[in-house]
């Protein structure tokens, strides 16, 4: 099984590196970025599983990022961390394809918890694309070819 | 603020005095121009009657006074014409001719017979006046001039007011005259029969205003000057009429006429009091109908005003409190902005401090906790320490949520709820609290209570706010039995519906009745607490279009009374 890869996406520098920490004491693999357009570059570079995106942020905001996110990578999960309670900037994110939101502040757990789900969720989306994939080789071994061509 | 006071004070009494003079003068003009007018004309016609009426009763007394003189100057030329001196000229002949004269008319006293030396050679009558010499007396000297004399009233021999006719007769040589006395008596029931009203009379005067007849009234003799005849308009018209004041001060209106070729002047008057009695009435009742409406229009002012004034000032009330509710409104919503923002920005750092918490317990965890080190007392120290920081960051993040749920502007589905419907189900989810707490439920809720429009969710969060509140207080006041809190839904009018929910609890002071709408404003004790939940309620009810308000008394309880609009 994968391990599970999160990327911090937050202006506040102090809880990139405490958040960083405590999520990498549990085991997992954390990235952290203070905007959105470095985390958009790190992105590119690296597989991430899961994204906890701050919704306020100078510059690049979080609906901004995460419209830019689903867009690139649409297999990359976006958990909503907002510091204000308004179901609207939720809702706006969960219809822009946040896969969940967080209201600040929030527990290491509970962050766990959501970016464990949230992987879970794309885990089992790989493995159907991977189990359609199969599927369509078995029939036709051709298409491996063709697609090697491509 | 004294001033400002005052200043309103002022305009009231001018606004008072403004509607008032306006709601009495403007029914009053057309109200005393009607009365003016028809009083007028009123007065003015029966003024031409009455005056008229005299008129026409002294017309026709004067012909008739007239006719009775001309008759009875006729009854003696009919005598003369009819004898000659010598058939005449004895003692039995007057006689006849005096009986025969007492049967045509009861005026005649007596006859007498003259020659044309003036002595009474023949007389019939109850006096002694035969061979009186009477050649130098007036009337003698006018009869003898002019053929016939009807005189005045006068003494004569017998001392006794009367009057005489005489007429003169030529046959050949001869000259005599018939003379005949005329009963005073009877003339002055013939001129005085003239009865109008209470005080008309009717009497003579001669040209030099000595009473020819009694007057009915009294005043003048008989041959006495009539004071007031020197007040009588000279004018050369025969008819004429006039108000008099007599020595005796009583207004009289006169209309006199001449009659005898000027000389008697005959006076008919009535005391104008008397004349003039429907005028008075009438002028009586227009003063009164005046004085009456006057009232009747004074008092209708006088309550209409009060009654408009109070209008006014309720009004008044009405909107300055309106004012302040909105300002109250907008304060709220201003603090409710700010609070959100705040509460926003203090979130981040809370988020921090709860990191650096957690790490500071994992690291304890992986430090102290796993191979049993034994901890001394500074470690136990720091852990509760850190204890504490997880609870106050809790705490602070419960006052932010909770603020921000107060600020927050977001999108409510509004949809028709139903009363019977929503809040038997919200008591529901109480019930069990309530039961534990000792406290009754009274529910009077009508199944024709209309609807209204709401977030359900939100009505949800305004009445369990309420409830838990009055369970607080409830249980402050009571412990674990003997609370009561009752929920009633009612229709207050056509358009509105009201939610009261009344407690047996403990009550709000009246220093703090006035702030529990205020956010942050909370008796509960620190923690407990983030003085939010009312302001919120009030908020929402207000997105409904609602009112809220409360009433308290210390120790008897509270009622919460939720306004809203009905929906059929």
């Amino acid at each position: 099984m994968e391990k599970m890869k999160i990327m911090l996406v937050d202006d506040e520098e102090r809880f990139l590196k405490t958040t960083k920490k405590l999520i990498e004491k549990k085991g997992y693999e954390v990235l952290t970025a203070q905007d959105g357009e470095e985390a958009l570059g790190k992105l590119k570079s690296q597989n991430v599983h899961v994204v906890i995106l701050d919704v306020k942020m100078p510059g690049m905001d979080g609906n901004e990022t995460l419209k830019a996110i689903k867009t690139l990578y649409p297999l990359v999960e976006v958990i909503m961390l907002t510091g204000h309670a308004t179901v609207d900037s939720a809702i706006d994110g969960l219809k822009s394809g946040a896969n969940d939101y967080l209201m600040k502040p929030a527990d290491i757990d509970e962050i766990v918890e959501k970016a464990t789900e949230a992987f879970e969720k794309r885990q089992r989306l790989e493995e159907k694309i991977r189990l359609a994939q199969t599927k369509k080789y078995m029939r036709s071994p051709r298409e491996i070819l063709k697609g090697d061509d491509e | 603020m004294e001033k400002t006071n005052r200043e309103r004070k002022e305009k009231e009494k001018q606004l008072k005095r403004s509607i008032l003079t306006n709601m009495i003068i403007v029914p009053f003009i057309p109200f005393l121009l009607a009365m003016g007018v028809s009083f007028y004309f009123f007065t003015t016609a029966l003024e031409n009657n009455t005056v008229n009426s005299l008129k026409r009763i002294v017309e026709d007394h004067c012909d008739m006074i007239e006719s009775f003189l001309v008759e009875r100057q006729s009854d003696l030329e009919f005598i003369t014409n009819t004898y000659n001196f010598e058939e005449i000229n004895s003692t039995k002949a007057i006689n006849t001719i005096f009986e025969n004269l007492k049967n045509r008319s009861g005026a005649f006293v007596d006859l007498g017979l003259f020659d044309s030396q003036g002595i009474h050679i023949r007389y019939f009558g109850k006096y002694q006046l035969k061979g009186k010499e009477y050649k130098d007396e007036v009337w003698f000297k006018k009869v003898m001039q002019t053929g016939y004399y009807i005189s005045d009233v006068f003494l004569g021999y017998r001392n006794i007011p009367h009057f005489i006719i005489a007429v003169r007769q030529n046959s050949g040589d001869k000259t005599w005259v018939l003379r005949a006395t005329i009963d005073t008596q009877y003339f002055c029931t013939l001129v005085s029969k003239v009865r109008i009203g209470r005080t008309g009379e009717a009497y003579i005067l001669n040209k030099y205003g000595v009473a020819q007849t009694l007057r009915r009234s009294g005043g003048i003799q008989v041959l006495e000057k009539d004071q007031d005849y020197l007040k009588f308009p000279k004018s050369q018209n025969s008819l004429q009429t006039f108000v008099n004041i007599d020595s005796a001060k009583n207004k009289y209106l006169y209309a006199t006429i001449w009659l005898k070729n000027r000389e008697w002047l005959m006076v008919v008057r009535q005391e104008k009091k008397d004349a003039y009695k429907s005028f008075y009435s009438a002028l009586y009742i227009s003063l009164m109908i005046m004085v009456i409406g006057g009232a009747i229009i004074v008092v209708i002012a006088i309550y209409t005003t009060e009654h408009i004034l109070k209008r006014i000032e309720h009004l008044g009330i009405e909107k300055e409190s309106l004012g302040n509710q909105l300002i109250r409104a907008a304060q709220l919503a201003e603090i409710g902005e700010m609070a959100a923002g705040f509460a926003h920005e203090i979130n981040n750092p809370l988020q921090i401090i709860k990191s650096e918490y957690t790490l500071i317990e994992t690291l304890m965890d992986d430090v102290f906790g796993k191979d049993g080190m034994e901890k001394n007392e500074d470690i136990i120290d720091i852990e509760d320490s850190v204890d504490q920081i997880k609870l106050q960051v809790n705490r602070c993040s419960e006052i932010t949520h909770a603020i921000l749920k107060f600020g927050r502007k977001n999108e409510t589905k509004e949809q028709l709820l139903r009363p019977f419907i929503v809040i038997p189900e919200i008591i529901s989810m109480i019930e069990k609290k309530a039961v534990v707490g000792g406290i009754e439920i009274i529910k009077s809720i009508s199944e024709q209570a209309p609807g209204f429009m709401g977030d359900p969710s939100q009505f949800q969060q305004v009445i369990l706010n309420l409830f838990n509140n009055a369970m607080d207080a409830i249980e402050e006041r009571h412990g674990s039995s003997g609370g009561r809190m009752s929920v009633a839904v009612c229709r207050k009018n056509e358009n509105r519906i009201e939610i009261k929910i009344t407690d047996n609890g403990s009550g709000i002071s009246p220093e703090n009745i006035e702030k529990v709408f205020s956010p942050f404003f909370t008796t509960k004790p620190v923690g407990k607490g983030t003085g939010l939940g009312l302001s919120v309620c009030y908020g929402i009810i207000e997105s409904f279009g609602g009112t809220m308000k409360v009433n308290s008394e210390q120790n008897v309880g509270t009622t919460f009374v939720i306004s809203l609009p009905a929906i059929h």
